[in-house]
């Protein structure tokens, strides 16, 4: 079995089921716990609702703290997008998600590929840069730094591959897949879980004190 | 066929120029990347070869290695230079047959040992009964013929990596040669078929450097196996602009866009298929509309359809995601409520005690 | 404990306007700060083993836990966001205050204890120890007033100040409680009063108030429209407070009382995270309240007091035939109706939200209702309202000897809003944020003026027979009759 097989094989297919149910295992386990009550009266008494707001209005942050996260949004978002962009927009990913959903869907031009997975790789150097650069802000564990890691190699593997630099070109297509399936396994046990979490937690809080009148 | 007579002798006898011998010596020496100055010695040394022994191995094959070297659309000097071997075994070409046919090759292996090659296509069933020639299994045979053999040319991917007959679910339990022999030289031509110009290229170099050619890491000669047909595909532009037929007969298709999408396998596919073509430079299967199957790459069969690209994952449908996803809801459900009858003892506990 | 002998033993002024009956508020700053650092001395001693300490904090944990404190654990990215909007983290720059931080063990016992994973955590973390409860007590105590600010820059929106409000539960019952905290805790577990406040202290100052202020405050009704709650810190120290809230309410015309068997706002179960000591301390004001037959209950400025009752998740508001408000929202209501009549404010002036009344709490608008009845120059800081930074105070920490040196950097952060602001003095409504004010105030020499906004109301209120002397009750009752 050569290196390529076993990536498109037995490798991500592993990565997938692992993902799948960790990703359901950590939703449920956390969700399913006990809800707490809280009993007092809310100030409007249809106004809770209203909390869910904050699920998207927290998407940017608001005017107090512009200046200070301008960095840390901007090179997220930048990061965030270009990622997303790339792994729903090249032929190769449609390919694979066609092959496992039925979805397909126009695809980017491969130079618009390469730029964003470049976009993407310096927006996450630009991150860690930030986060080196200032440990008392980010307070940054190991793994912090396995997950940057693990995150990045999918990014520059695709990138090698994409635009045929490198080693040969299955070579770099089976570490693109085994870097992407370490990234699948990884997931739901690390940090990356938050692509789930956010909507919970913000939709939380945005009741909690929406509950108590105020608009976070 | 005369015996002994030089390969420039035959080659003047069937009409070829020297002109156009030369044209083939210099063609076949930039392909095999030798210094461009070796076309005249290499001309030389091949118009003054002798014959050597050739024993052409047939096993589990479909013949069209062999057809692809002999039924060119016109005699061609690939052609020429076959028939200017010694083949002394090749059980489809060769006149004779049953004991006469066995014994010309024992007489070969006999009179050549140490300098005869073997030439092999079609895979070796472990499984021995499956395939025999004449009651003797290809195992032996192959075993047998190998023995004194200078070296080892495998022809077509069967042979070379164990090819169709190797596929799942492997009933004949075929290997390749490889798997077989380990103590002789051997170079793979894999393809299916492989191209002509390959497997007289390799001859050529023997049979006038006397050394095999250079190989990759599948066993393959650089010169031929070396370069990835996507890049070197003439549709690679189309690739690299995003434009794909997206069906054998839509507007792609017919306006010659990237096969990617439909399964060619041509960005992990190495051969010389896109710069030399078939069919004295005819065409080539992408050319011709249809997208590389990868014929020239170990288990080529089992890695995926041959419709599907390439980027897709190999292991069946997402049935097993799916059940992984509702086991991982089980168990976190078990989780979560194994940690609510936690919470409720502590809490009872607690407030007992106080 | 009481500190406040001075006050009631004052000797009877029957010209109270000219001669101050209580002391000034700087004087009742300095007194208590002594007082505070007596505390010390008599917090209670650790009685469990170790064993039982751990186990109890985390057992405390697990039942506190529910999902949205997991959803809330599982979501840190360590973004470090949360650090540009804790003041204690601006103040400091030390990497140990980021508020991301604050819930890392908490984290470490939920991942044991709770989460689908723990048999996994189990495997990899090492157990949870005592000592590391004790290392936590800076991060929980010392250095969150759980204001909610950095719940405002989460990307996440995780809602620290409320993951914090359970680490303080488990350390209670570890023991571990800070020093100041734990002996208000125990008196007020085990005698019902702080700052040894107690009904009988409570009379003294009412007392107090109708003979030499000539305010009458109706202690003890059987029936009233309004009841209003008073704290430690008006009965100890600055009966002003007290003397204010009644001299409007009679100003107001409104049935109104105050009782002796639930007048406290001060709930030092809340501030040290003690659950059961919340709720005990909260029961006999609601019961109270249900017997008057009250449809208001005002809670005195006293930030905490706030969440305390009206936000009380184990008080089910909405079947309380009474409504539940802080003074500033109570002034705000009546301002807002057009009952509160007073006399102009002069000067610029910004108003600083209390967190646990601003943005733990939603009362924004009334407090300035009422600054805007006054024709008042109200200017915001910088940064106001839900986004307004806590002065360092909050949450029990102005008590907190070993905060001191975070109160007072971050007490920095809030002068220098206020200046940017431009107005001459600041209006608080909150006891707490007040004394921190008055500490950063005279601390740093600070030029700007701090006001109580009861206090600032009663001094404003218009002339009216309600708020005159005890010769003219007479008079005063049969105005507060005339009133609709």
């Amino acid at each position: 079995m050569s290196l390529l097989e076993f990536a498109r094989g037995p490798a991500i297919h592993a990565a997938l089921i692992i993902m799948a149910a960790g990703i359901a295992l950590r939703l449920i386990g956390v969700l399913v716990l006990t809800r707490g009550a809280d009993l007092s009266r809310p100030r409007d008494a249809f106004g809770n609702f209203k909390g869910y707001r904050t699920v998207f209005s927290r998407a940017w942050p608001s005017g107090e703290f512009t200046t200070t996260t301008r960095y840390q949004t901007v090179v997220a978002y930048l990061f965030h997008i270009a990622t997303l962009l790339v792994v729903l927009g090249i032929v190769p990913h449609i390919e694979f998600i066609t092959s496992l959903t039925g979805l397909s869907w126009p695809a980017l031009p491969n130079f618009l590929g390469v730029a964003l997975g470049t976009l993407a790789l310096a927006s996450l150097l630009a991150l860690i840069g930030r986060r080196l650069a200032k440990p008392a802000v980010y307070n940054s564990t190991l793994g912090d730094y396995v997950t940057w890691v693990i995150v990045a190699l999918p990014l520059l593997t695709g990138l090698m591959a994409f635009a045929h630099v490198g080693p040969r070109y299955e070579t770099m297509l089976a570490l693109h897949i085994l870097s992407s399936a370490l990234l699948f396994a990884y997931m739901p046990f690390s940090k990356l879980m938050h692509a789930f979490w956010f909507i919970f937690s913000r939709a939380q809080s945005g009741l909690a004190y929406a509950h108590k009148g105020v608009r976070i | 066929m005369p015996n002994e007579p030089t390969l420039g002798g035959l080659l003047r006898s069937q009409g070829v120029s020297r002109r156009a011998f030369l044209k083939f010596c210099s063609t076949t020496a930039s392909l095999m990347a030798l210094p461009a100055g070796i076309a005249p010695a290499m001309a030389e040394a091949l118009s003054s070869a002798r014959r050597p022994s050739v024993i052409w191995l047939s096993f589990q094959e479909c013949t069209g290695c062999t057809e692809a070297l002999t039924r060119s659309s016109a005699p061609s000097i690939e052609s020429l230079m076959f028939n200017f071997i010694s083949l002394d075994y090749h059980h489809t070409l060769q006149a004779a047959s049953g004991d006469a046919a066995e014994h010309a090759r024992e007489q070969a292996q006999h009179d050549n040992a140490g300098k005869y090659l073997v030439l092999v296509d079609g895979s070796i069933p472990l499984d021995e009964h499956c395939s025999t020639v004449a009651g003797i299994s290809n195992l032996a045979m192959l075993k047998e013929a190998c023995a004194h053999a200078a070296a080892v040319i495998n022809i077509g991917t069967c042979s070379a990596y164990g090819g169709i007959p190797m596929a799942k679910p492997n009933p004949t339990r075929a290997v390749a040669v490889g798997d077989i022999i380990k103590d002789k030289p051997i170079v793979n031509v894999p393809g299916c078929p492989p191209m002509p110009l390959a497997i007289t290229g390799v001859i050529a170099q023997y049979l006038t450097l006397g050394r095999l050619p250079e190989l990759d890491h599948l066993g393959r000669p650089v010169a031929f196996f070396g370069e990835n047909i996507h890049d070197r595909c003439y549709r690679r532009p189309f690739y690299d602009r995003g434009e794909f037929a997206e069906t054998f007969d839509d507007e792609g298709a017919r306006k010659g866009w990237c096969l990617y999408k439909l399964g060619c396998k041509a960005p992990i596919a190495y051969n010389a298929c896109a710069h030399i073509k078939w069919n004295n430079g005819v065409s080539f299967p992408i050319q011709s509309g249809h997208g590389c199957i990868g014929c020239s790459e170990p288990r080529f069969w089992d890695m995926g359809g041959i419709y599907d690209s390439v980027a897709k994952g190999n292991f069946g449908d997402g049935a097993k995601l799916g059940a992984a996803a509702m086991a991982g809801a089980a168990v976190g459900a078990g989780a979560a409520v194994l940690a609510r009858r936690k919470k409720t003892r502590v809490a009872e506990e607690m407030h007992g005690s106080e | 404990m009481s500190i406040a002998n001075a006050t009631t033993t004052a000797p009877a002024a029957a010209t109270a306007a000219a001669t101050p009956i209580f002391p000034s508020f700087e004087q009742v700053y300095q007194g208590l700060a002594g007082q505070i650092g007596m505390l010390r001395q008599m917090a209670p001693k650790p009685t469990k083993t170790d064993e039982k300490r751990l186990q109890g904090a985390i057992d405390t944990l697990i039942e506190e836990t529910n999902a949205d404190e997991a959803v809330w654990l599982e979501s840190c990215i360590h973004c470090g966001q949360c650090t540009n909007a804790c003041h204690y983290f601006q103040a400091t720059g030390e990497a140990k205050y980021a508020p991301m931080r604050k819930m890392d063990l908490y984290r470490r016992v939920y991942q044991l204890e709770i989460s689908p994973m723990r048999w996994w955590h189990r495997l990899i973390m090492k157990p949870v120890k005592l000592q590391d409860f004790a290392d936590a007590s800076e991060l929980i105590y010392d250095s969150c007033s759980e204001c909610g600010r950095c719940t405002m820059v989460c990307p996440m929106g995780i809602d620290t100040a409320s993951l914090v409000h359970h680490m303080r539960s488990a350390m209670v019952a570890a023991e571990l409680v800070p020093p100041e905290l734990a002996a208000l805790r125990m008196e007020q577990k085990q005698m019902g009063t702080v700052f040894g406040s107690s009904p009988e202290a409570l009379k003294k100052l009412v007392e107090t108030i109708r003979e030499q202020a000539g305010v009458e405050i109706p202690l003890d009704k059987d029936q009233a429209e309004v009841m209003v709650l008073s704290s430690a810190v008006d009965l100890v120290a600055n009966g002003n407070g007290l003397l204010a809230t009644a001299k409007i309410m009679n100003h107001l015309g409104i049935d109104w009382t105050l009782r002796s068997d639930g007048f406290e706002s001060a709930n030092f179960g809340l501030l040290s995270g003690d659950m059961s000591l919340w709720k005990q301390q909260a029961d006999p004001i609601i019961a109270a309240a249900q017997k008057v037959g009250a449809k208001t209950l005002v809670i005195a400025e006293c930030g905490h007091a706030y969440p305390a009752l009206r936000w009380n998740p184990m008080v089910s508001g909405g079947e309380l035939p009474f409504e539940m408000m802080y003074m500033s929202e109570f002034l705000g209501k009546q301002a807002k109706a057009g009952k509160l009549h007073l006399t102009p404010f002069e000067g610029k002036v910004t108003f600083h939200d209390p967190c646990k009344t601003g943005r733990r709490g939603g009362a924004f608008d009334e407090p300035r209702a009422v600054l805007a009845e006054m024709d008042a120059d109200l200017v915001e800081m910088p940064a106001n309202k839900e986004y307004n930074w806590c002065c360092g105070g909050g949450a029990g920490i102005f008590l907190l000897e070993d905060a001191t040196r975070l109160r007072d950097e971050s007490f920095k952060i809030k002068m220098r809003e206020v200046n940017e602001s431009g107005a001459e003095s600041v209006v608080v409504s909150c006891a707490s944020c007040r004394l921190n004010f008055e500490s950063g105030r005279q601390k740093n020499h600070w030029d700007k003026k701090v006001h109580s906004l009861v206090e600032l109301v009663a001094d404003h209120l218009i002339d009216d027979p309600a708020s005159l002397p005890s010769s003219n009750r007479q008079a005063a009752g049969e105005a507060q009759g005339a009133r609709p």
